[in-house]
């Protein structure tokens, strides 16, 4: 009986704690994932009309890209409603 | 002129001559077949004549390659023909020129003098600036790269593994093949720079006597020196009896431009007249003038 209070317990504040940390990083998340976006379309640039670096340098990277053309995608599919993103991303219900 | 240049360097030095012109004709000169690799013509003559296209075909398919071994999955997708349509996309050859270029200098250190027969001035200063432009794109894709990776440390120190499903991204500046991309991109075409507007390497202008050239070198110029390639020989080719005036007048245009040493190339009217002898006067002591 004992054994199990003490399990809940234990359960219970770690994930009290888990949930801190994810507070914590919630928006250095939101930053760096901004920051792979930008990284893939200074990178993709030149196929929506952007400054872009030579052809090649994007052809050298993409293999290693996944991740950020990923990001890339959903912020084009989520670029029509950029206030509901914000409004998410600081908590406004 | 290049063709000439090799022929007569070749007396006394190793040579090897490499056509990057689109429209080669350096086989024909020499009355050989070239097929994109190096010939021997005499025991101190090499020709090459570089392919782009077959250039751009093989860079690609090295890339598809590295992107289906890194993607198992993507193997399912037809990436041949996204890359079919990549070939076409501005850039590609400059870049597959430059590769060659380099790819030639690092490999062919046997040779005395490596003479480049470039294509005309639009194709020749666009592919002379790439390794410029992609050192200023690359220090800046660098300083992005390295501030997502102090992010993602940020994000790992805090929440820590999560649990042991979970893909934890790179966050070590050594670990990112992306940076590391980046940074072994950088460090060859510094490398390549370094050689294009080092001591041994000199650019020679090849020009017409005639206004439309003028025009053309003049642009020339001005590109080299925005580049900062060591200009070190200008060539006034196919002088005449009958264009002399004009010769001197664009001669002296272009060096009130940029003072470097001039060579005068007559045509020889004998090989016109179907008499016979040399088609160009080249002086013997050409290459001292470097």
């Amino acid at each position: 009986m004992g054994f199990s209070i003490l399990s809940f317990l234990r359960g219970v504040f770690s994930g009290f704690h888990a949930s801190q940390r994810e507070n914590a990083v919630a928006l250095t998340i939101v930053e760096t994932e901004e920051l792979e976006n930008i990284f893939a379309l200074l990178l993709l640039g030149s196929f929506v009309g952007l400054p872009s670096p030579p052809t090649f340098l994007a052809v050298e990277l993409l293999p290693f890209m996944e991740k950020e053309l990923k990001i890339l995608n959903r912020r084009a599919r989520d670029a029509g409603d950029m206030l509901a993103e914000m409004c998410g991303v600081m908590g406004i219900e | 002129m290049a063709a000439a240049a090799a022929w007569q360097l070749s007396q006394k030095y190793r040579v090897l001559i490499v056509s990057l012109d689109p429209a080669h004709n350096l086989g024909d000169i020499f009355g050989v077949t070239l097929r994109n690799r190096k010939s021997r013509f005499t025991d101190t003559l090499h020709l090459k004549e570089i392919n782009l296209h077959k250039l751009s075909k093989q860079y690609l398919q090295r890339q598809i390659n590295v992107l289906s071994s890194t993607y198992r999955y993507l193997q399912t997708l037809n990436l041949d023909n996204y890359f079919s349509v990549l070939k076409y996309s501005p850039g590609i050859e400059e870049y597959a020129l430059l590769t060659s270029i380099e790819e030639t200098i690092r490999t062919e250190g046997k040779f005395d003098y490596i003479i480049f027969d470039t294509p005309p001035t639009g194709l020749t200063l666009r592919f002379l600036a790439l390794p410029r432009v992609t050192i200023t794109w690359v220090d800046r894709l660098i300083q992005i790269r390295r501030r997502i990776l102090e992010k993602r440390y940020t994000i790992y120190r805090i929440r820590g593994e999560l649990s042991k499903k979970e893909t934890v991204l790179s966050y070590d500046e050594g670990d990112d093949d992306v940076l590391k991309r980046l940074r072994t991109l950088k460090k060859n075409y510094q490398a390549l720079n370094t050689i294009l507007q080092g001591e041994n390497c000199s650019v020679v202008l090849v020009f017409n006597p005639d206004i439309l050239s003028l025009k053309e070198s003049q642009r020339l110029i001005e590109g080299l020196e925005d580049l900062e390639f060591p200009l070190r020989l200008l060539i006034d080719n196919k002088v005449t009896e009958e264009n002399k005036e004009t010769a001197e007048h664009v001669e002296r245009d272009i060096r009130n431009m940029k003072n470097v040493p001039l060579e005068r190339v007559s045509l020889s009217r004998a090989l016109l007249d179907d008499k016979g002898g040399k088609l160009y006067d080249i002086p013997e002591d050409i290459i001292s003038r470097l």
